[in-house]
């Protein structure tokens, strides 16, 4: 088994019509074990900007505090608020640092733009490769699954009730067909003036 | 086949009076041959050989259907490893007045089928009682032979284009050294297959009824790139033509190749 | 010894190692299946492509193989091994066909198909098998299998190159799996047909395996009806 998939997870990010839309699973387990049914494995990095670590748990969370250490600096240095692709840019250098020793983790990113409040999502492999496509991103341990579910889907502009509905119905039935993810669901909807964060509830099996 | 290797018994001769010297260790004992430094010793066990590798190998096979007929075509090189060692390997073969074959890979195997082959052609000629092995069914037999040599992990280790007409309609059909097999319009083998194939799929998508002439062109052209790119490919090859009259295999004849890019290169 | 190895070193001919072409009896030709079943009819369709790797042998390779009035075979994985499969199966047909003197039932077909998997326990059929067709009572019935020759029954079901990105799809649409507020009611046959489609295009945009055409199967009472459909070649 590929250490990518020893804890299980799976994230989605979609773009929508003046919003964005990113969910992860709740599961935390090793291997066929699961040992918890509250990890989130997406982190708000500034307003409008979340981010999200699948993979290896462990790394999920050194790459998580890593990732605002720098972030922090930059906001200190910059005095602003920072771009989603600027982020990104920051996160593929820190994960490409390692190149040859890599953390475990295929990072997805969601956010608007602090000025424009242009949609943007974009993922990564492990080593920083960055991937930015005009409707969808996904990664975790069911990334074929969800490409199904995205693919038939998604559709452009949707608004932000029609997004969480779409990325909602994407994860859950993504994640059930897989068994080291699922055990409940959190979606947030990132909007220019709101952001709207909720649990699903899912099959527990 | 099953090759058996030839681990001499007479290796055992080695510590007895016969034996050679010791400045002569390495030397044949009485009666077998050169033991070559390093090989493995024979331990008196027969061992099998099963899958072998290929050896003395040719390279693409390329199959065209057109209006009322079927072309096969491949160059005459033997290939061993990178040296083009056997100019005149003729590997496109008339099987009886409806089929014709065009083979790549190992040329040892091939010449071995075509032994078979010709045996079942002959048993019909025996037979004399009117009838004729028709492409899809000489198609389906090459599936299965094929087939079950790669259950005994000991593949014939070659691809076969079968062409032919049945039932006054144009047949064309490719199967692989594991009996993988299927039937287009347009079949191109190896490297063919990169190369080649894209060519024909062109100008068959563009010219759904070519005619004989329409077809043959396209089909020089393909050989044509394949001798300027494939590595292992060949100038002279042969074309075999199935129609309702029946199939005529041509002479080695020469691919018009044009080198003028080549300024400081000769002796091609 | 040291004079061996010191021959050897410059002597790469006679090494006792000769370089192998590795064989391996299996390889991936890739395909997907999907099958569903309704009240009174089955459909079953598959992709049209034929590949090893990189390279697309046909666009023009049925995967679906009839093997009665009322039951089609949907067979993808390793091509050499379908082949072998699915003749074996028509042999079997006609043989109980002449020593019964009646076709043999789907359920029937679906239990054979298992005994004839896994009779190759030890050197499988490297195949993914979904078997569609009408049951005894007319209801439509989807069997898969896995390579050694589990199977279970059900209403729907993906299998092949795409069938981890179609399943959780058909779960939702046709299982309606984590819908609120929807009464199941029995799908009526255009609608399965064009979530069939719908499905295809889905995979053929991620699946580089699945692609260039599909071939449709719609079993009733009536027979066994053929639909075609193209998808993207590249």
């Amino acid at each position: 088994m590929s250490i990518l998939t020893y804890n299980g997870g799976a994230i989605v990010a979609m773009k929508g019509d003046n919003c964005v839309a990113i969910a992860s699973d709740l599961r935390f387990g090793v291997q066929a074990q699961t040992l918890a049914l509250d990890f989130e494995k997406v982190f708000p990095m500034g307003p409008h900007l979340y981010l999200g670590l699948p993979g290896l748990a462990t790394d999920t969370l050194t790459v998580r505090d890593r990732l605002k250490f720098r972030l922090n600096l930059y906001e200190l240095r910059e005095s602003r608020k920072i771009h989603p692709k600027t982020f990104s840019a920051l996160v593929s250098n820190m994960l490409y640092e390692r190149r040859f020793g890599p953390y475990f983790v295929e990072p997805v990113i969601a956010g608007l733009d602090p000025v424009t409040f242009e949609p943007y999502v974009c993922n990564m492999d492990l080593i920083g490769c960055i991937n930015e496509p005009e409707d969808f991103v996904v990664a975790g341990s069911c990334t074929e699954q969800l490409y199904g579910m995205c693919e038939a889907l998604w559709e452009p502009n949707l608004k932000p009730d029609d997004l969480f509905e779409t990325c909602s119905q994407a994860i859950v039935n993504a994640f059930d067909r897989d068994a080291v993810s699922g055990w409940g669901a959190i979606v947030h909807i990132i909007e220019k003036d709101k952001i709207t964060s909720r649990k699903i509830k899912t099959r527990m099996d | 086949m099953t090759k058996r290797v030839n681990t001499t018994k007479m290796a055992q001769f080695g510590s007895d009076a016969f034996a050679a010297k010791s400045f002569w260790h390495n030397g044949p004992a009485p009666g077998a041959s050169y033991n070559f430094p390093n090989m493995r010793s024979s331990s008196g066990e027969e061992e099998m050989q099963r899958s072998q590798t290929p050896i003395t190998t040719g390279t693409s096979v390329l199959g065209l259907k057109f209006d009322n007929g079927v072309i096969i075509c491949a160059d005459t090189l033997g290939s061993y490893g990178s040296l083009a060692r056997f100019r005149d390997c003729q590997r496109v073969m008339k099987v009886n007045n409806n089929i014709a074959v065009g083979v790549g890979g190992d040329y040892a195997d091939f010449q071995y089928l075509k032994r078979v082959i010709d045996q079942k052609i002959m048993d019909e000629h025996i037979a004399d009682d009117g009838f004729a092995l028709k492409p899809k069914a000489l198609y389906t037999w090459l599936t299965r032979v094929m087939y079950n040599r790669r259950n005994k992990f000991d593949p014939l280790w070659n691809n076969y284009v079968v062409g032919g007409m049945q039932e006054g309609v144009p047949f064309l059909g490719a199967v692989d050294l594991r009996g993988m097999a299927y039937q287009d319009r347009h079949i191109a083998t190896g490297y063919g297959s990169y190369i080649a194939l894209p060519l024909l799929r062109d100008a068959a998508d563009k010219n759904p009824n070519m005619s004989l002439q329409q077809a043959k062109e396209i089909m020089e052209k393909c050989l044509e790139v394949l001798y300027y790119r494939d590595a292992r490919s060949f100038p002279k090859y042969q074309m075999a033509i199935v129609t309702a009259e029946g199939v005529t295999v041509s002479d080695v004849l020469e691919v018009k190749s044009n080198w003028e890019v080549a300024h400081m290169i000769s002796g091609f | 010894m040291a004079m061996t190895e010191g021959a050897n070193r410059y002597l790469p001919d006679y090494s006792s190692h000769p370089v192998q072409h590795h064989f391996s009896p299996y390889s991936d030709n890739g395909g997907s299946i999907v099958s569903i079943a309704g009240d009174d009819f089955v459909v079953i369709g598959s992709d049209t492509r034929l590949s090893s790797g990189f390279s697309i042998h046909t666009r023009e390779q049925s995967k679906l193989f009839q093997v009665s009035n009322s039951t089609v075979l949907g067979s993808t994985g390793c091509w050499c091994d379908t082949l072998t499969l699915t003749r074996l199966v028509e042999a079997r047909m006609k043989m109980y066909e002449h020593s019964h003197n009646k076709v043999m039932s789907t359920p029937a077909i679906a239990q054979m198909l298992s005994t004839m998997m896994y009779y190759k326990r030890f050197f499988p059929y490297y195949v993914s098998n979904v078997l569609a067709g009408l049951d005894t009572e007319g209801k439509g019935c989807v069997f898969s299998y896995d390579p050694i020759g589990h199977f279970s029954r059900s209403d729907y079901r993906a299998g092949g190159s795409a069938g981890a990105l179609l399943q959780p799809l058909l779960d939702n649409q046709i299982g309606l799996k984590n819908q609120e507020g929807v009464t199941a009611a029995p799908i009526p046959l255009k609608r399965a047909v064009a979530i069939l489609k719908d499905v295809f295009i889905s995979a053929a945009e991620r699946d580089i395996y699945t692609g260039d055409g599909i071939e449709i199967k719609i079993i009733t009472k009536d027979g066994v009806r053929t639909e075609s459909f193209g998808l993207r070649k590249d």
